[in-house]
């Protein structure tokens, strides 16, 4: 009797026992569901990354070479004047007939008649015009070269190199394309003398702007970019960090601080034209600060960079435990040696990585700087932040906007640099954090 | 649960003779914005003696203790009144630097944390800023003079110079004691300071407690009745912000005159 009690109670609480295997296998697929979400996601946005990087890589890595030719120069003094000149009057040596040494050297190293019009002005195309400056700094540097016969790496004209790098289509009419026939014989003929290779662009680094391909470079532009690079450094880091600990530590907390915190997370969103604008109207036409500077620039990227820093400083100051504070608050430190010996050492690699992005951010920045004149033809190097200068994306910008072939495989290469220019500063980033965080 | 606590204080110190008072509060208050935490409690703290402060969570224990060094300050919303004196002077009085006052009445919290810096700098820290040592030598001498008092100078005294927050959790506690005995404070406030420890930590830390009343007084919130029965001598129970009940430990343990202080270490509640 009391067995078969037993057996029932057991019963009636094994009908009881609570379902938990209701929905589960449901639950499963949700979360397999779930994952499979998140990997198309990442999926669709590598392939857009790599389909980015590879269109502008492949367009962009030949801008790293250019085509130069060996071609024997005289110095001849026909041309040039005497040393004794010279040494008189500059004026003869600045203004001689430089691509006339050029043109001479080449017809005479493909053995064309100088009479023959037409073959010498096919062999002249396959020159940089550029030449003057290279040939003229030769001389100028060094008199006794007047009268000999040295063999010079000259650029070859940009329609030349897009040739040698394949990038005409040799197929269509003669007429129809940058290039003949005659020279492409001439070319032949040069490769066979192996006097035509293709050498590193050093001239893509340090040249400025050119309305020729050949002799364009981005020297101004890292110039210009390196010292805005400087001023938002100098300005925005120091600004942002002070008017972080005060709001973070020191503002109290009321109707004001609120409207300040508000506008400081609303200027983070504004579109950086209208920071352009405004350094327009307050930095160039009220302070009469000139036009096309990176000082300018450096002042409205500034303007721009300080909320990001603000937003990046004050997540990280809150991102020091309280028990910290209150170690060392509870020692009989002030607020103030709280703050400078404990908070800020350990929220010093947040500052630091929000900083850097910031100042990437401020490195790819166009739109403000077109409006401030930025976007100018500048050959010479800015002496100092006061001088006109361009700035790596709108040298991009200027670039992508010729027609030249050769601008086309510039505008990627240029592009490659800033992206590489980004990279290392991320990089740096990420080196940082690693190398200063603290455990607690 | 009664009897437990009662071999436990059989087996405690004797209490002492009658001591100076050391701390004198008299109807402190603490309103955290609209909520009031603690409605007048008037307490006096002996001096070299340790005074247990017990109760159940939410009782104003902590609260009231954060007021003795004017921790509270750092909380924007807390407001305090009633009086505070330190050897007769208010510590809330408007001339007394709160610097100086933390000095003299150093705290030791609930978590161990030690500053992600060398044990050497933990403890130097405090000697550091208040400017008590003139020469390298003098500062050598009180951080190992401290670490000495907190018992932790013979497992780290080979390695000074690395960080205090790679020791253990009860090594970490003794750290921030002989952090906290560094700046030679008069009055020590522990919040808890077991709570985080294991058993055998936390006896290191209840006997080093016991020798430290020799020079300083000190003042203990814990939530475990045998640790309050082990270390203190003076025991003020707390219940919903008001001072239930105080007197000598051994008293009340064996035979409290509130209901509440009864039915709290008896297991009733809390």
């Amino acid at each position: 009797m009391s067995d078969a009690t037993a057996n029932g109670i057991a019963a009636t609480a094994a009908e009881r026992k609570p379902r938990r295997d209701i929905g589960i296998g449901r639950r499963y697929a949700a979360e397999r569901r779930f994952k499979a979400y998140g990997i198309i996601a990442i999926a669709i946005g590598l392939a857009f990354l790599v389909m980015l990087l590879t269109s502008i890589i492949s367009k962009g890595y030949t801008a790293f070479w250019q085509t130069e030719i060996k071609v024997p120069i005289t110095f001849t003094e026909k041309v040039l004047g005497t040393p004794e000149q010279a040494v008189k009057s500059q004026t003869k040596l600045l203004m001689a007939n430089y691509p006339q040494l050029a043109r001479d050297g080449l017809v005479q190293l493909l053995g064309i008649s100088a009479d023959d019009k037409k073959a010498v002005s096919a062999a002249n195309g396959l020159i940089s015009s550029g030449t003057r400056v290279t040939l003229r700094d030769m001389v100028m540097n060094d008199l006794s070269i007047i009268g000999t016969t040295e063999d010079v790496w000259l650029y070859a004209s940009s329609e030349l190199d897009s040739a040698m790098k394949g990038q005409y289509d040799l197929s269509v009419p003669e007429n129809r394309r940058p290039i003949s026939d005659l020279q492409l014989e001439y070319i032949d003929k040069l490769k066979s003398q192996g006097a035509i290779e293709e050498r590193f662009n050093w001239g893509l680094f340090t040249f400025g702007a050119s309305s020729r391909a050949e002799t364009a470079g981005l020297g101004v532009a890292i110039i210009g970019s390196f010292y805005m690079m400087l001023i938002v450094l100098a300005l925005a880091l120091p600004i942002g960090v002070a008017a972080s600990i005060y709001l973070e530590e020191f503002a109290p907390k009321n109707k004001f601080t609120d409207l300040i915190e508000v506008n400081i997370n609303n200027l983070a969103a504004v579109p950086s034209i209208v920071f352009g604008l405004l350094g327009l109207a307050v930095f160039i036409n009220w302070f009469g600060l000139p036009r096309s500077a990176p000082l300018v620039g450096g002042l409205v990227l500034t303007l721009m960079t300080l909320p990001t820093i603000i937003i990046a400083t004050r997540a990280a100051l809150r991102a020091v435990p309280p028990s910290i504070r209150w170690a060392a608050l509870g020692l009989g430190a002030s607020r103030t040696q709280t703050i400078f010996h404990h908070v800020l050492p350990l929220a010093a690699p947040g500052i630091l990585t929000g900083t850097i992005i910031g100042l990437a951010q401020a490195l790819g920045e166009t739109a403000p700087l077109l409006l401030i004149g930025m976007v100018a033809f500048v050959a010479d190097y800015p002496a100092t932040p006061m001088e006109p200068a361009t700035a790596l994306p709108v040298q991009i910008y200027m670039w992508a906007n010729e027609a030249e072939r050769a601008f086309v495989e510039r505008t990627s290469g240029a592009i490659i640099i800033l992206l590489a220019f980004l990279a290392i500063m991320n990089l740096t980033a990420i080196f940082l954090r690693r190398r200063f965080e603290r455990r607690w | 649960m009664m009897e437990n606590i009662q071999a436990t204080l059989n087996r405690g110190p004797a209490v002492q003779a009658a001591k100076p008072i050391k701390m004198k509060t008299k109807d402190v208050t603490v309103h955290y914005g609209a909520k009031q935490a603690l409605n007048g409690v008037t307490l006096n703290i002996p001096e070299n003696q340790v005074t247990a402060l017990i109760g159940p969570s939410g009782c104003g224990k902590s609260t009231y203790l954060r007021c003795l060094n004017r921790m509270n300050d750092t909380i924007d919303i807390a407001k305090v009144g009633g009086e505070i004196l330190l050897d007769g002077e208010d510590v809330y009085d408007p001339d007394i630097d709160v610097v100086e006052l933390r000095a003299r009445v150093g705290m030791v919290f609930q978590k161990p944390n030690p500053f992600p810096k060398s044990i050497f700098d933990n403890v130097a820290y405090g000697p550091k800023i208040h400017g008590l040592a003139r020469s390298k030598q003098e500062l050598d001498e009180i951080v190992h003079t401290s670490l000495r008092r907190a018992g932790l100078y013979k497992e780290v005294h080979d390695r000074l110079d690395e960080p205090g927050t790679g020791l253990s959790g009860g090594q970490q506690q003794r750290l921030c004691i002989a952090r906290a005995i560094a700046v030679s404070p008069e009055v020590i406030l522990m919040d808890e300071p077991c709570s985080a420890l294991d058993p055998i930590a936390t006896a290191t830390v209840e006997e080093l407690i016991d020798e430290l009343r020799e020079n300083y007084t000190i003042v203990i919130v814990t939530h475990s009745m045998q640790q309050a029965a082990r270390v203190s001598q003076l025991t003020a129970m707390f219940h919903l912000g008001d001072l239930a009940e105080v007197g000598p430990t051994e008293k009340m343990f064996s035979n409290p005159d509130d209901k509440r202080t009864q039915d709290y270490i008896t297991g009733r509640f809390g």
